[in-house]
């Protein structure tokens, strides 16, 4: 009785403590300062070789530049950075950059040749999580030497003995991992031939508009601006990212006016935030989409390798009530594998919610009963939330969903030993090029890497060679049309149920502007930020 | 020897002739040696039979076949089981901890860096609670069943029972963000906090030594919310069973002959109750913090203060093996040490427990 009065008397507070107005901000963050908090627990290295999480690729961009990048304003529109222009070779399988001139590193050295052949040979070598997208122009170790070279101290000349076009090859260079690093820094602290792969984990040697003053594991980074940087005049002086694990305490720090921008709020701290005064709520496109995966290849449940199975869960999913209730306004329905933004990305939305229409497919193929399901799902919200919702409109057409919830690690080990029947999973591109997207979905080679399509054990031979052939043209207009060609058959007839694109939203103190965010995860531009 | 450390060394070693503390002494550091070796046992054991594959971990889920093979063999994953029991002692024994496969740094580095911040907090926040719970007890059983023993009983429940979390959030709210009387999440203000150099990692003694006027202040302000709350959270159990003990000792016949002879209940209490009740505290209060250690997680998390249970919680998130094995060592071995440290003192004390 006690306890229960108790608990009663903790609502009492927990109502003071939501009509207690917070007063006005104390004191503002100090001029020149930009303090982000977001949550950075995931970081494991800031060295563009090898840094693969999305709080390294969102920091890549402001430490880091590559030969070719995104235009901030239209990311299909490549720009030269530390290039000042490139050719492309007769044979169709090179390309000559003429290097920026008067181009330095953060620390004065100027940018050579030599750097550029050192960091993309370093990267493939290194041969850490990133490196595949560099063996995507068939790039290997013990190949990687004879492909660069140098032609005078500002030319460099990059070939690929892989059958892509230049223009593949020039979205895969503005990738993080193709990031120059300076050579003399870098292997002025090499230790025991590591490449300088531990000193660059916690500093940097690159070009960007920032420059890494110190990094507190797990608690912060202080990056300072570097006025020198090619291209880009940074116009706050320092940027500090505070790792705060907890999205309340994120708020409240914007609140107070003790932070400038937060990240990774959820639905409700939006919700809270709205109409604050000095407050504003920012949304920007995310190419992350989110997916229904079958495994075909499971034998204790063959309705899993059925059409009609997978026809019957398009029309399963509360795509509607996904996006606008339960995340409101983080997620929108997108039905196809490549994000709203890409070129040639299919915007159509065919499926909605309808049990009834499920039912009928259902039973057409003769599996109008009980069918009993494992769903593997990530222990991180909004997956839980959405698996939940799953569960219930599944159960509408005699189809439960057993979550499993689990760590990123552990569901990612049963894909890849296919001892799963269904997952809720999302996709990130890897590289702004629809190949990256196209050849994880709609490819499944023989003897080849074990692409998502391998994973749900879904043979494709046809599809597969459309998807090659498109990465081998250089007509871009027959690309577009090839890749629209892929979305449709993936999204009409495959064990993938694409549900939904991420918007990414954030909120920053009214008095920040210049802030930029592109598609991609390493679209984050801080350059332009002045408060 | 002064007077204060006879009294203390008689009142330890009262009726303990030298070979029974010697034979105290070894059985206490037999069964520290074999519940250590126990721990690192299950632990290795947990590390083998996790189904998280640590090379996947760490390469990504993107990462090509040879640099998933590459991460595999660097982690010694490729070896046979025995063999690599054998490395891990070997390891271990050389102070290798591994490097976790979350952050990419030495786990030994990193628990450097995180334990001192518990260690300072946890016990901050003990002797606060021990001091009060003990003090509360005392009134408690001074005037039992009272007004005061009731509004005791209260504030200790009240401490135990609202979940720590929003505690933490409202207190937030209240005495940061509106009446700006404590500081805000984080160890110091943004002045100090990533330019001040933290050899010790306890925060109290590197800001004062920093050489920066502000530094300790704001280093104390920051303090003082987390080490409230953590404090409350332990007082309900140590003021409760400090309560019990005390009240229970007060039947004994002795409590009758001294009251007998006309001494006061305050006196009686003081100078005769509270000694025999050493054991039972000792005992609540090693609980107390061995909570504190591991339990400190949702303070850590809502104050963004680095520290043990944030970091242990963290690693079991993201299944990283080698900082799980690393923290459950250190927090292994802090516990063996708090019990078999109150195991040896109570026995000291109590001539029944030898």
């Amino acid at each position: 009785m006690i306890q229960g009065a108790l608990r009663r008397f903790g609502y009492m507070l927990l109502g003071v403590g939501i009509v207690l107005p917070i007063s006005p901000a104390r004191a503002d963050t100090p001029p020149g300062i930009l303090v982000v908090v977001q949550a950075m627990d995931d970081l494991v290295s800031l060295d563009p070789a090898e840094g693969f999480e999305l709080s390294s690729e969102q920091l890549f961009g402001s430490i880091y530049q590559r030969l070719v990048q995104a235009d901030p304003a239209d990311p299909a529109t490549l720009q030269p950075v530390l290039a000042a222009s490139w050719a492309a070779g007769d044979n169709g399988r090179s390309l000559t950059f003429t290097l920026r001139a008067g181009a330095t590193f953060a620390n004065g050295d100027p940018v050579r040749a030599d750097d550029v052949i050192y960091s993309l040979s370093r990267a493939v070598k290194l041969n850490r999580s990133p490196a595949f997208i560099l063996n995507e122009l068939g790039w290997t170790a013990d190949n990687i030497d004879a492909q660069l070279v140098s032609v005078d101290a500002t030319h460099v000349r990059i070939s690929w003995p892989a059958p892509v076009s230049p223009e593949f090859a020039l979205h895969i260079l503005t990738t993080t991992v193709a990031s120059i690093v300076d050579k003399r820094e870098v292997l002025a602290h090499q230790q025991d031939g590591d490449q300088g792969n531990r000193w660059l984990k916690t500093h940097s040697a690159g070009s960007g508009p920032f420059r890494i003053r110190r990094y507190v594991s797990r608690e912060a980074l202080v990056l300072d601006a570097n006025p020198s940087s090619p291209g880009v005049a940074p116009r706050i002086k320092t940027l500090i990212i505070r790792n705060i694990a907890d999205a309340a305490t994120r708020r409240l720090l914007l609140e107070v006016g003790d932070a400038d921008i937060a990240r990774d709020l959820g639905p409700d701290q939006f919700t809270a935030l709205k109409g604050k005064p000095n407050i504003r709520i920012a949304q920007f496109p995310s190419a992350t989409v989110c997916y229904l995966l079958f495994n075909t290849t499971d034998r204790s449940n063959p309705a899993l390798a059925n059409p009609a199975f997978w026809q019957a869960a398009r029309w399963l999913v509360d795509y509607r009530g996904l996006a606008e209730d339960l995340l409101q306004g983080q997620f929108s329905v997108h039905q196809a594998f490549l994000a709203d933004g890409f070129p040639g990305a299919l915007d159509d939305t065919p499926y909605h919610f309808d049990p009834a229409r499920a039912k009928a497919v259902l039973a057409k193929a003769g599996l109008d009963h009980d069918i009993d399901l494992t769903l593997d799902v990530f222990n991180e919200e909004p997956f839980i939330d959405i698996a939940q919702s799953l569960k219930s409109s599944f159960a509408q057409a005699g189809i439960h969903l057993h979550l499993r919830i689990e760590a990123g690690a552990e569901v990612y080990a049963r894909l890849r030993s296919r001892t799963y029947q269904a997952a809720w999973l999302y996709w990130i591109p890897d590289y702004f090029d629809a190949h990256s997207t196209a050849s994880a979905f709609a490819s499944n080679p023989e003897q080849g890497s074990h692409t998502l399509a391998w994973r749900a054990g879904w043979s494709i031979p046809e599809l597969s060679a459309e998807t090659q052939q498109a990465v081998m043209s250089s007509d871009p207009a027959e690309r577009l049309r090839l890749y629209r060609d892929i979305q449709r058959k993936v999204q009409s007839d495959s064990p993938f149920v694409i549900a939904l694109q991420q918007r990414s939203q954030l909120a920053m103190r009214s008095n920040v502007r210049g802030y930029r965010q592109g598609l991609d995860a390493d679209m984050v531009y801080y350059d332009q930020v002045t408060k | 020897m002064t007077m204060a450390t006879q009294r203390l060394s008689t009142l330890f070693f009262r009726h303990a002739a030298p070979a029974t503390l010697l034979r105290i002494a070894a059985t206490s550091v037999l069964s520290l040696a074999l519940t250590l070796a126990g721990l690192l046992a299950v632990t290795f054991a947990m590390s083998a039979l996790s189904p998280i594959d640590p090379a996947l971990q760490q390469v990504g889920d993107h990462a090509s076949a040879a640099t998933y093979a590459q991460a595999r063999h660097a982690l010694d994953l490729d070896a046979p089981l025995p063999e690599r029991f054998v490395h891990y002692l070997d390891r271990l024994c050389h102070g290798d901890l591994g490097v976790s496969t979350a952050t990419g740094q030495p786990v030994l580095g990193e628990l450097r860096e995180v334990f001192p911040a518990t260690f300072e907090l946890s016990t901050i926040a003990l002797l606060l609670s021990a001091m009060a719970g003990v003090g509360l007890a005392l009134l408690s059983a001074r005037w039992p069943g009272s007004w005061i023993d009731s509004v005791i009983r209260i504030i200790s429940l009240l401490g135990s029972s609202v979940p720590i979390f929003w505690l933490g959030l409202v207190a937030l709210a209240l005495f940061y963000a509106h009446w700006h009387w404590a500081g805000g999440p984080g160890r110091l203000d943004d002045a100090y906090e990533y330019t001040i150099d933290m050899p010790t990692g306890l925060v109290l003694v590197d800001s004062w030594h920093s050489g920066m006027p502000g530094a300790f202040p704001s280093a104390v302000k920051h303090m003082l919310l987390p080490v409230l709350l953590l404090a409350s959270y332990v007082l309900g159990s140590i003021a409760r069973l400090t309560r019990t003990a005390l009240l229970g000792e007060l039947h004994q016949e002795y409590v009758t002959l001294a009251r007998a002879k006309g001494a006061g209940s305050s006196w009686i209490l003081l100078h005769h109750v509270l000694p025999n009740c050493a054991g039972p505290m000792l005992t609540v209060i090693a609980l107390a913090y061995t909570n504190l250690l591991q339990g400190a997680v949702l303070t850590e998390t809502v104050f963004a203060r680095p520290g043990l249970g944030r970091y242990l919680t963290n690693a079991l998130f993201y299944g990283d093996v080698p900082a799980i094995l690393g923290a459950t060592l250190v927090l292994g071995i802090a516990f063996i040490l708090i019990n078999g440290t109150t195991d040896m003192l109570v026995r000291l004390l109590d001539p029944r427990q030898r």
